[in-house]
């Protein structure tokens, strides 16, 4: 008992040193990119209208006249305080913009991720357990044409077939749910969310089908079926259980990609989120913001990453030994 | 060789896939010598038409000719992806057997490559092409090329950890053969499979992250035609004129689907263990 709590405990301080490690290194490439914007960076911070007086200020506040260690650690010791800096273009704090335009990109996300959920595991499973047949071929078709579909094309022609042609769907904008309690307002999202989360569904249904047929050849498979179980129940209590771990690796994986495929997807349909935010600070040459947004992602990743390592070892006990 | 082109010709999908990319890349080789019009001439007159006999993929709001632009937006597109599988190469193969072989190098890089790949592909893409300034083709293959180069560094990593392992890589070390003999003679040489399937999947990624850039603004300059700042042109007559938006798409997917194909099939080809690990 105490050996098996050992291990546990083990297994997660190995992990979350090697969190901590990813998300020092995520803060100091962060600070490499503001050390590689050409031109002097207090200047470049304040924007073209700033007098010289705010420069030298701006300098004295971050430590930018001091050698480049003192402001790496003072970087580092903002960063710990929650401090990312001020935006050029909105004057105003860096984190509390990215908390303006969180509550569209999280709940976008959560959409999305339900449709990679609810497309995938389900066309996988099935998938798996017809190989070869028609449904097999033609869901595996479907699921690399849906990965070879630049998630902002299918975007645009949904917007043209269900806003423009069928008007069952507003074409863009999002208002507030929490800010106007009306849930309604999630109805913005359904598009954007089916063309974010549909790409994702392809790559989640390939390895789900993977998954399964692997442990659908198991031999306790085979003696589940002798028992004279249904169908049904071998497939989801048996199989599917034991191909979970795959599975939550990819969908995991997701996150990466449904960030990336949200910054476009938020512009597409003119969505107040971060990804639109990044782009628009690109566009303005707004480095602060720029620089904040990368950071919260990544350590955002790095996080999800360490959770995702944890589920697994509770998932699967093996894991908890290497 | 031979076998593969039999492969080829067994497999419908795969036949499917090296046809399209032939014909792309005889389209980006000729497309400006024959395209039906200057992708480029602006016809105030013949704007927004519909696709017809004159205007295979119709005009856009300029009344340039879509099928001319989609044509040659295929050099751009291939060159562009060229460059960046180039680039991955050029960083991503070095880094990946030096890490591969020595093990506290590998620590180091793999640290690195793995905090690189916390950031997500298109924001890291953005960043940069924020820090480079300018658009332009030259930033893009820097930008896009430093996001693909890790993942590149991975998969020769991993793949060398593997070689290393051999009793052929041990028995030249037994000989006294050098590291860099071994290296090169032993170990390079058995990375051709991996690298090959890793930049077709490469070249298909980023030909599909270029067009979000060129979709956002922050690519290539609008004045050169290309798919992606061809979709962005577009979006304003999204309802009046969808075809401006769906054509490039359409190649696009087909270009992308077809390199994910060929990859596919080139990893169980040359190497199905590679599923793992590619």
């Amino acid at each position: 008992m105490y050996e098996k709590v050992g291990r546990m405990l083990s297994y997660i301080l190995r992990r979350a040193a090697g969190m901590v490690v990813s998300v020092l290194l995520v803060v100091t490439i962060t600070f490499i990119f503001m050390q590689l914007i050409p031109g002097d960076p207090a200047s470049v911070l304040l924007g073209p209208n700033a007098t010289p007086e705010q420069i030298e200020a701006l300098k004295r506040t971050w430590g930018l006249d001091k050698p480049i260690l003192v402001q790496f650690c003072k970087y580092f010791a903002n960063f710990f305080r929650g401090n990312l800096g001020e935006s050029i273009f909105f004057r105003q704090p860096v984190l509390r913009i990215i908390g303006q335009r969180a509550e569209t990109s999280v709940f976008l996300g959560i959409m999305a991720l339900i449709v990679v959920v609810g497309l995938g595991i389900p066309a996988g499973v099935i998938a798996a357990v017809r190989p070869n047949s028609w449904v097999d071929n033609s869901l595996l078709l479907l699921a690399l044409t849906g990965a070879s579909i630049p998630s902002f094309w299918l975007g645009l022609m949904l917007m043209v077939v269900f806003a423009g042609k069928l008007h069952l769907f507003p074409s863009s904008g999002y208002t507030s749910v929490i800010a106007t309690g009306n849930i309604a307002n999630l109805k913005n999202l359904i598009l954007p969310a089916f063309a974010l989360g549909f790409v994702n569904a392809a790559l989640v249904a390939r390895t789900a089908r993977s998954s399964m047929l692997d442990v659908l050849r198991a031999d306790y498979i085979t003696t589940a079926r002798a028992k004279g179980l249904r169908d049904s129940v071998v497939i989801l209590k048996h199989a599917l259980r034991n191909a979970a771990i795959p599975i939550t690796t990819v969908v995991s994986f997701t996150f990466a990609s449904l960030v990336s495929g949200a910054v476009v997807t938020e512009n597409v349909f003119a969505l107040p989120g971060v990804g639109s935010l990044i782009v628009q600070s690109v566009l303005k040459r707004d480095y602060p913001m720029i620089q904040g947004i990368m950071l919260v992602v990544a350590v955002l990743y790095v996080v999800i990453n360490f959770v995702t390592d944890l589920a697994y070892a509770f998932l699967d006990p093996r894991i908890r030994y290497r | 060789m031979v076998s593969f082109a039999k492969l080829i010709l067994h497999r419908k999908t795969l036949l499917f896939a090296v046809g399209v990319l032939f014909s792309l890349v005889v389209i980006s080789i000729f497309s400006p010598y024959f395209v039906p019009y200057d992708p480029d001439a602006l016809k105030v007159l013949d704007r927004l038409k519909p696709p017809s006999a004159t205007h295979f993929f119709g005009t856009d709001h300029f009344g340039r000719d879509i099928f001319s632009r989609v044509l040659v937006g295929t050099r751009v597109t291939f060159i562009l992806g060229l460059s960046i599988s180039a680039f991955a190469l050029v960083f991503g193969v070095p880094l990946g057997v030096l890490g591969g072989y020595y093990d506290r190098l590998g620590m180091v890089i793999m640290r690195v490559v793995d905090a690189i790949m916390a950031f997500p592909a298109i924001i890291l893409a953005l960043a940069l092409m924020a820090i480079m300034g300018k658009p332009g083709m030259v930033n893009v293959i820097i930008a896009v090329g430093m996001v693909w180069a890790p993942r590149m560094v991975r998969v020769v990593y991993s793949s060398t950890l593997s070689l290393r392992e051999n009793t052929y890589v041990e028995a030249a070390r037994a000989l006294g053969a050098s590291s860099g003999r071994i290296l090169i003679r032993h170990i390079a040489v058995n990375l051709l499979s991996p690298v090959i399937v890793q930049s077709t999947f490469t070249f298909a990624f980023s030909i599909m992250e270029v067009a979000a850039l060129n979709f956002l603004g922050v690519g290539i300059p609008p004045y050169v035609p290309s798919w992606g700042g061809m979709m962005n042109e577009g979006r304003t007559y999204i309802i009046r004129a969808p075809w401006i938006i769906i054509f490039p798409g359409v190649f696009l997917a087909l270009s992308v689907l077809s390199f994910n194909l060929l990859g596919d099939a080139l990893r169980d080809r040359l190497d199905p263990r590679l599923r793992n690990i590619v």
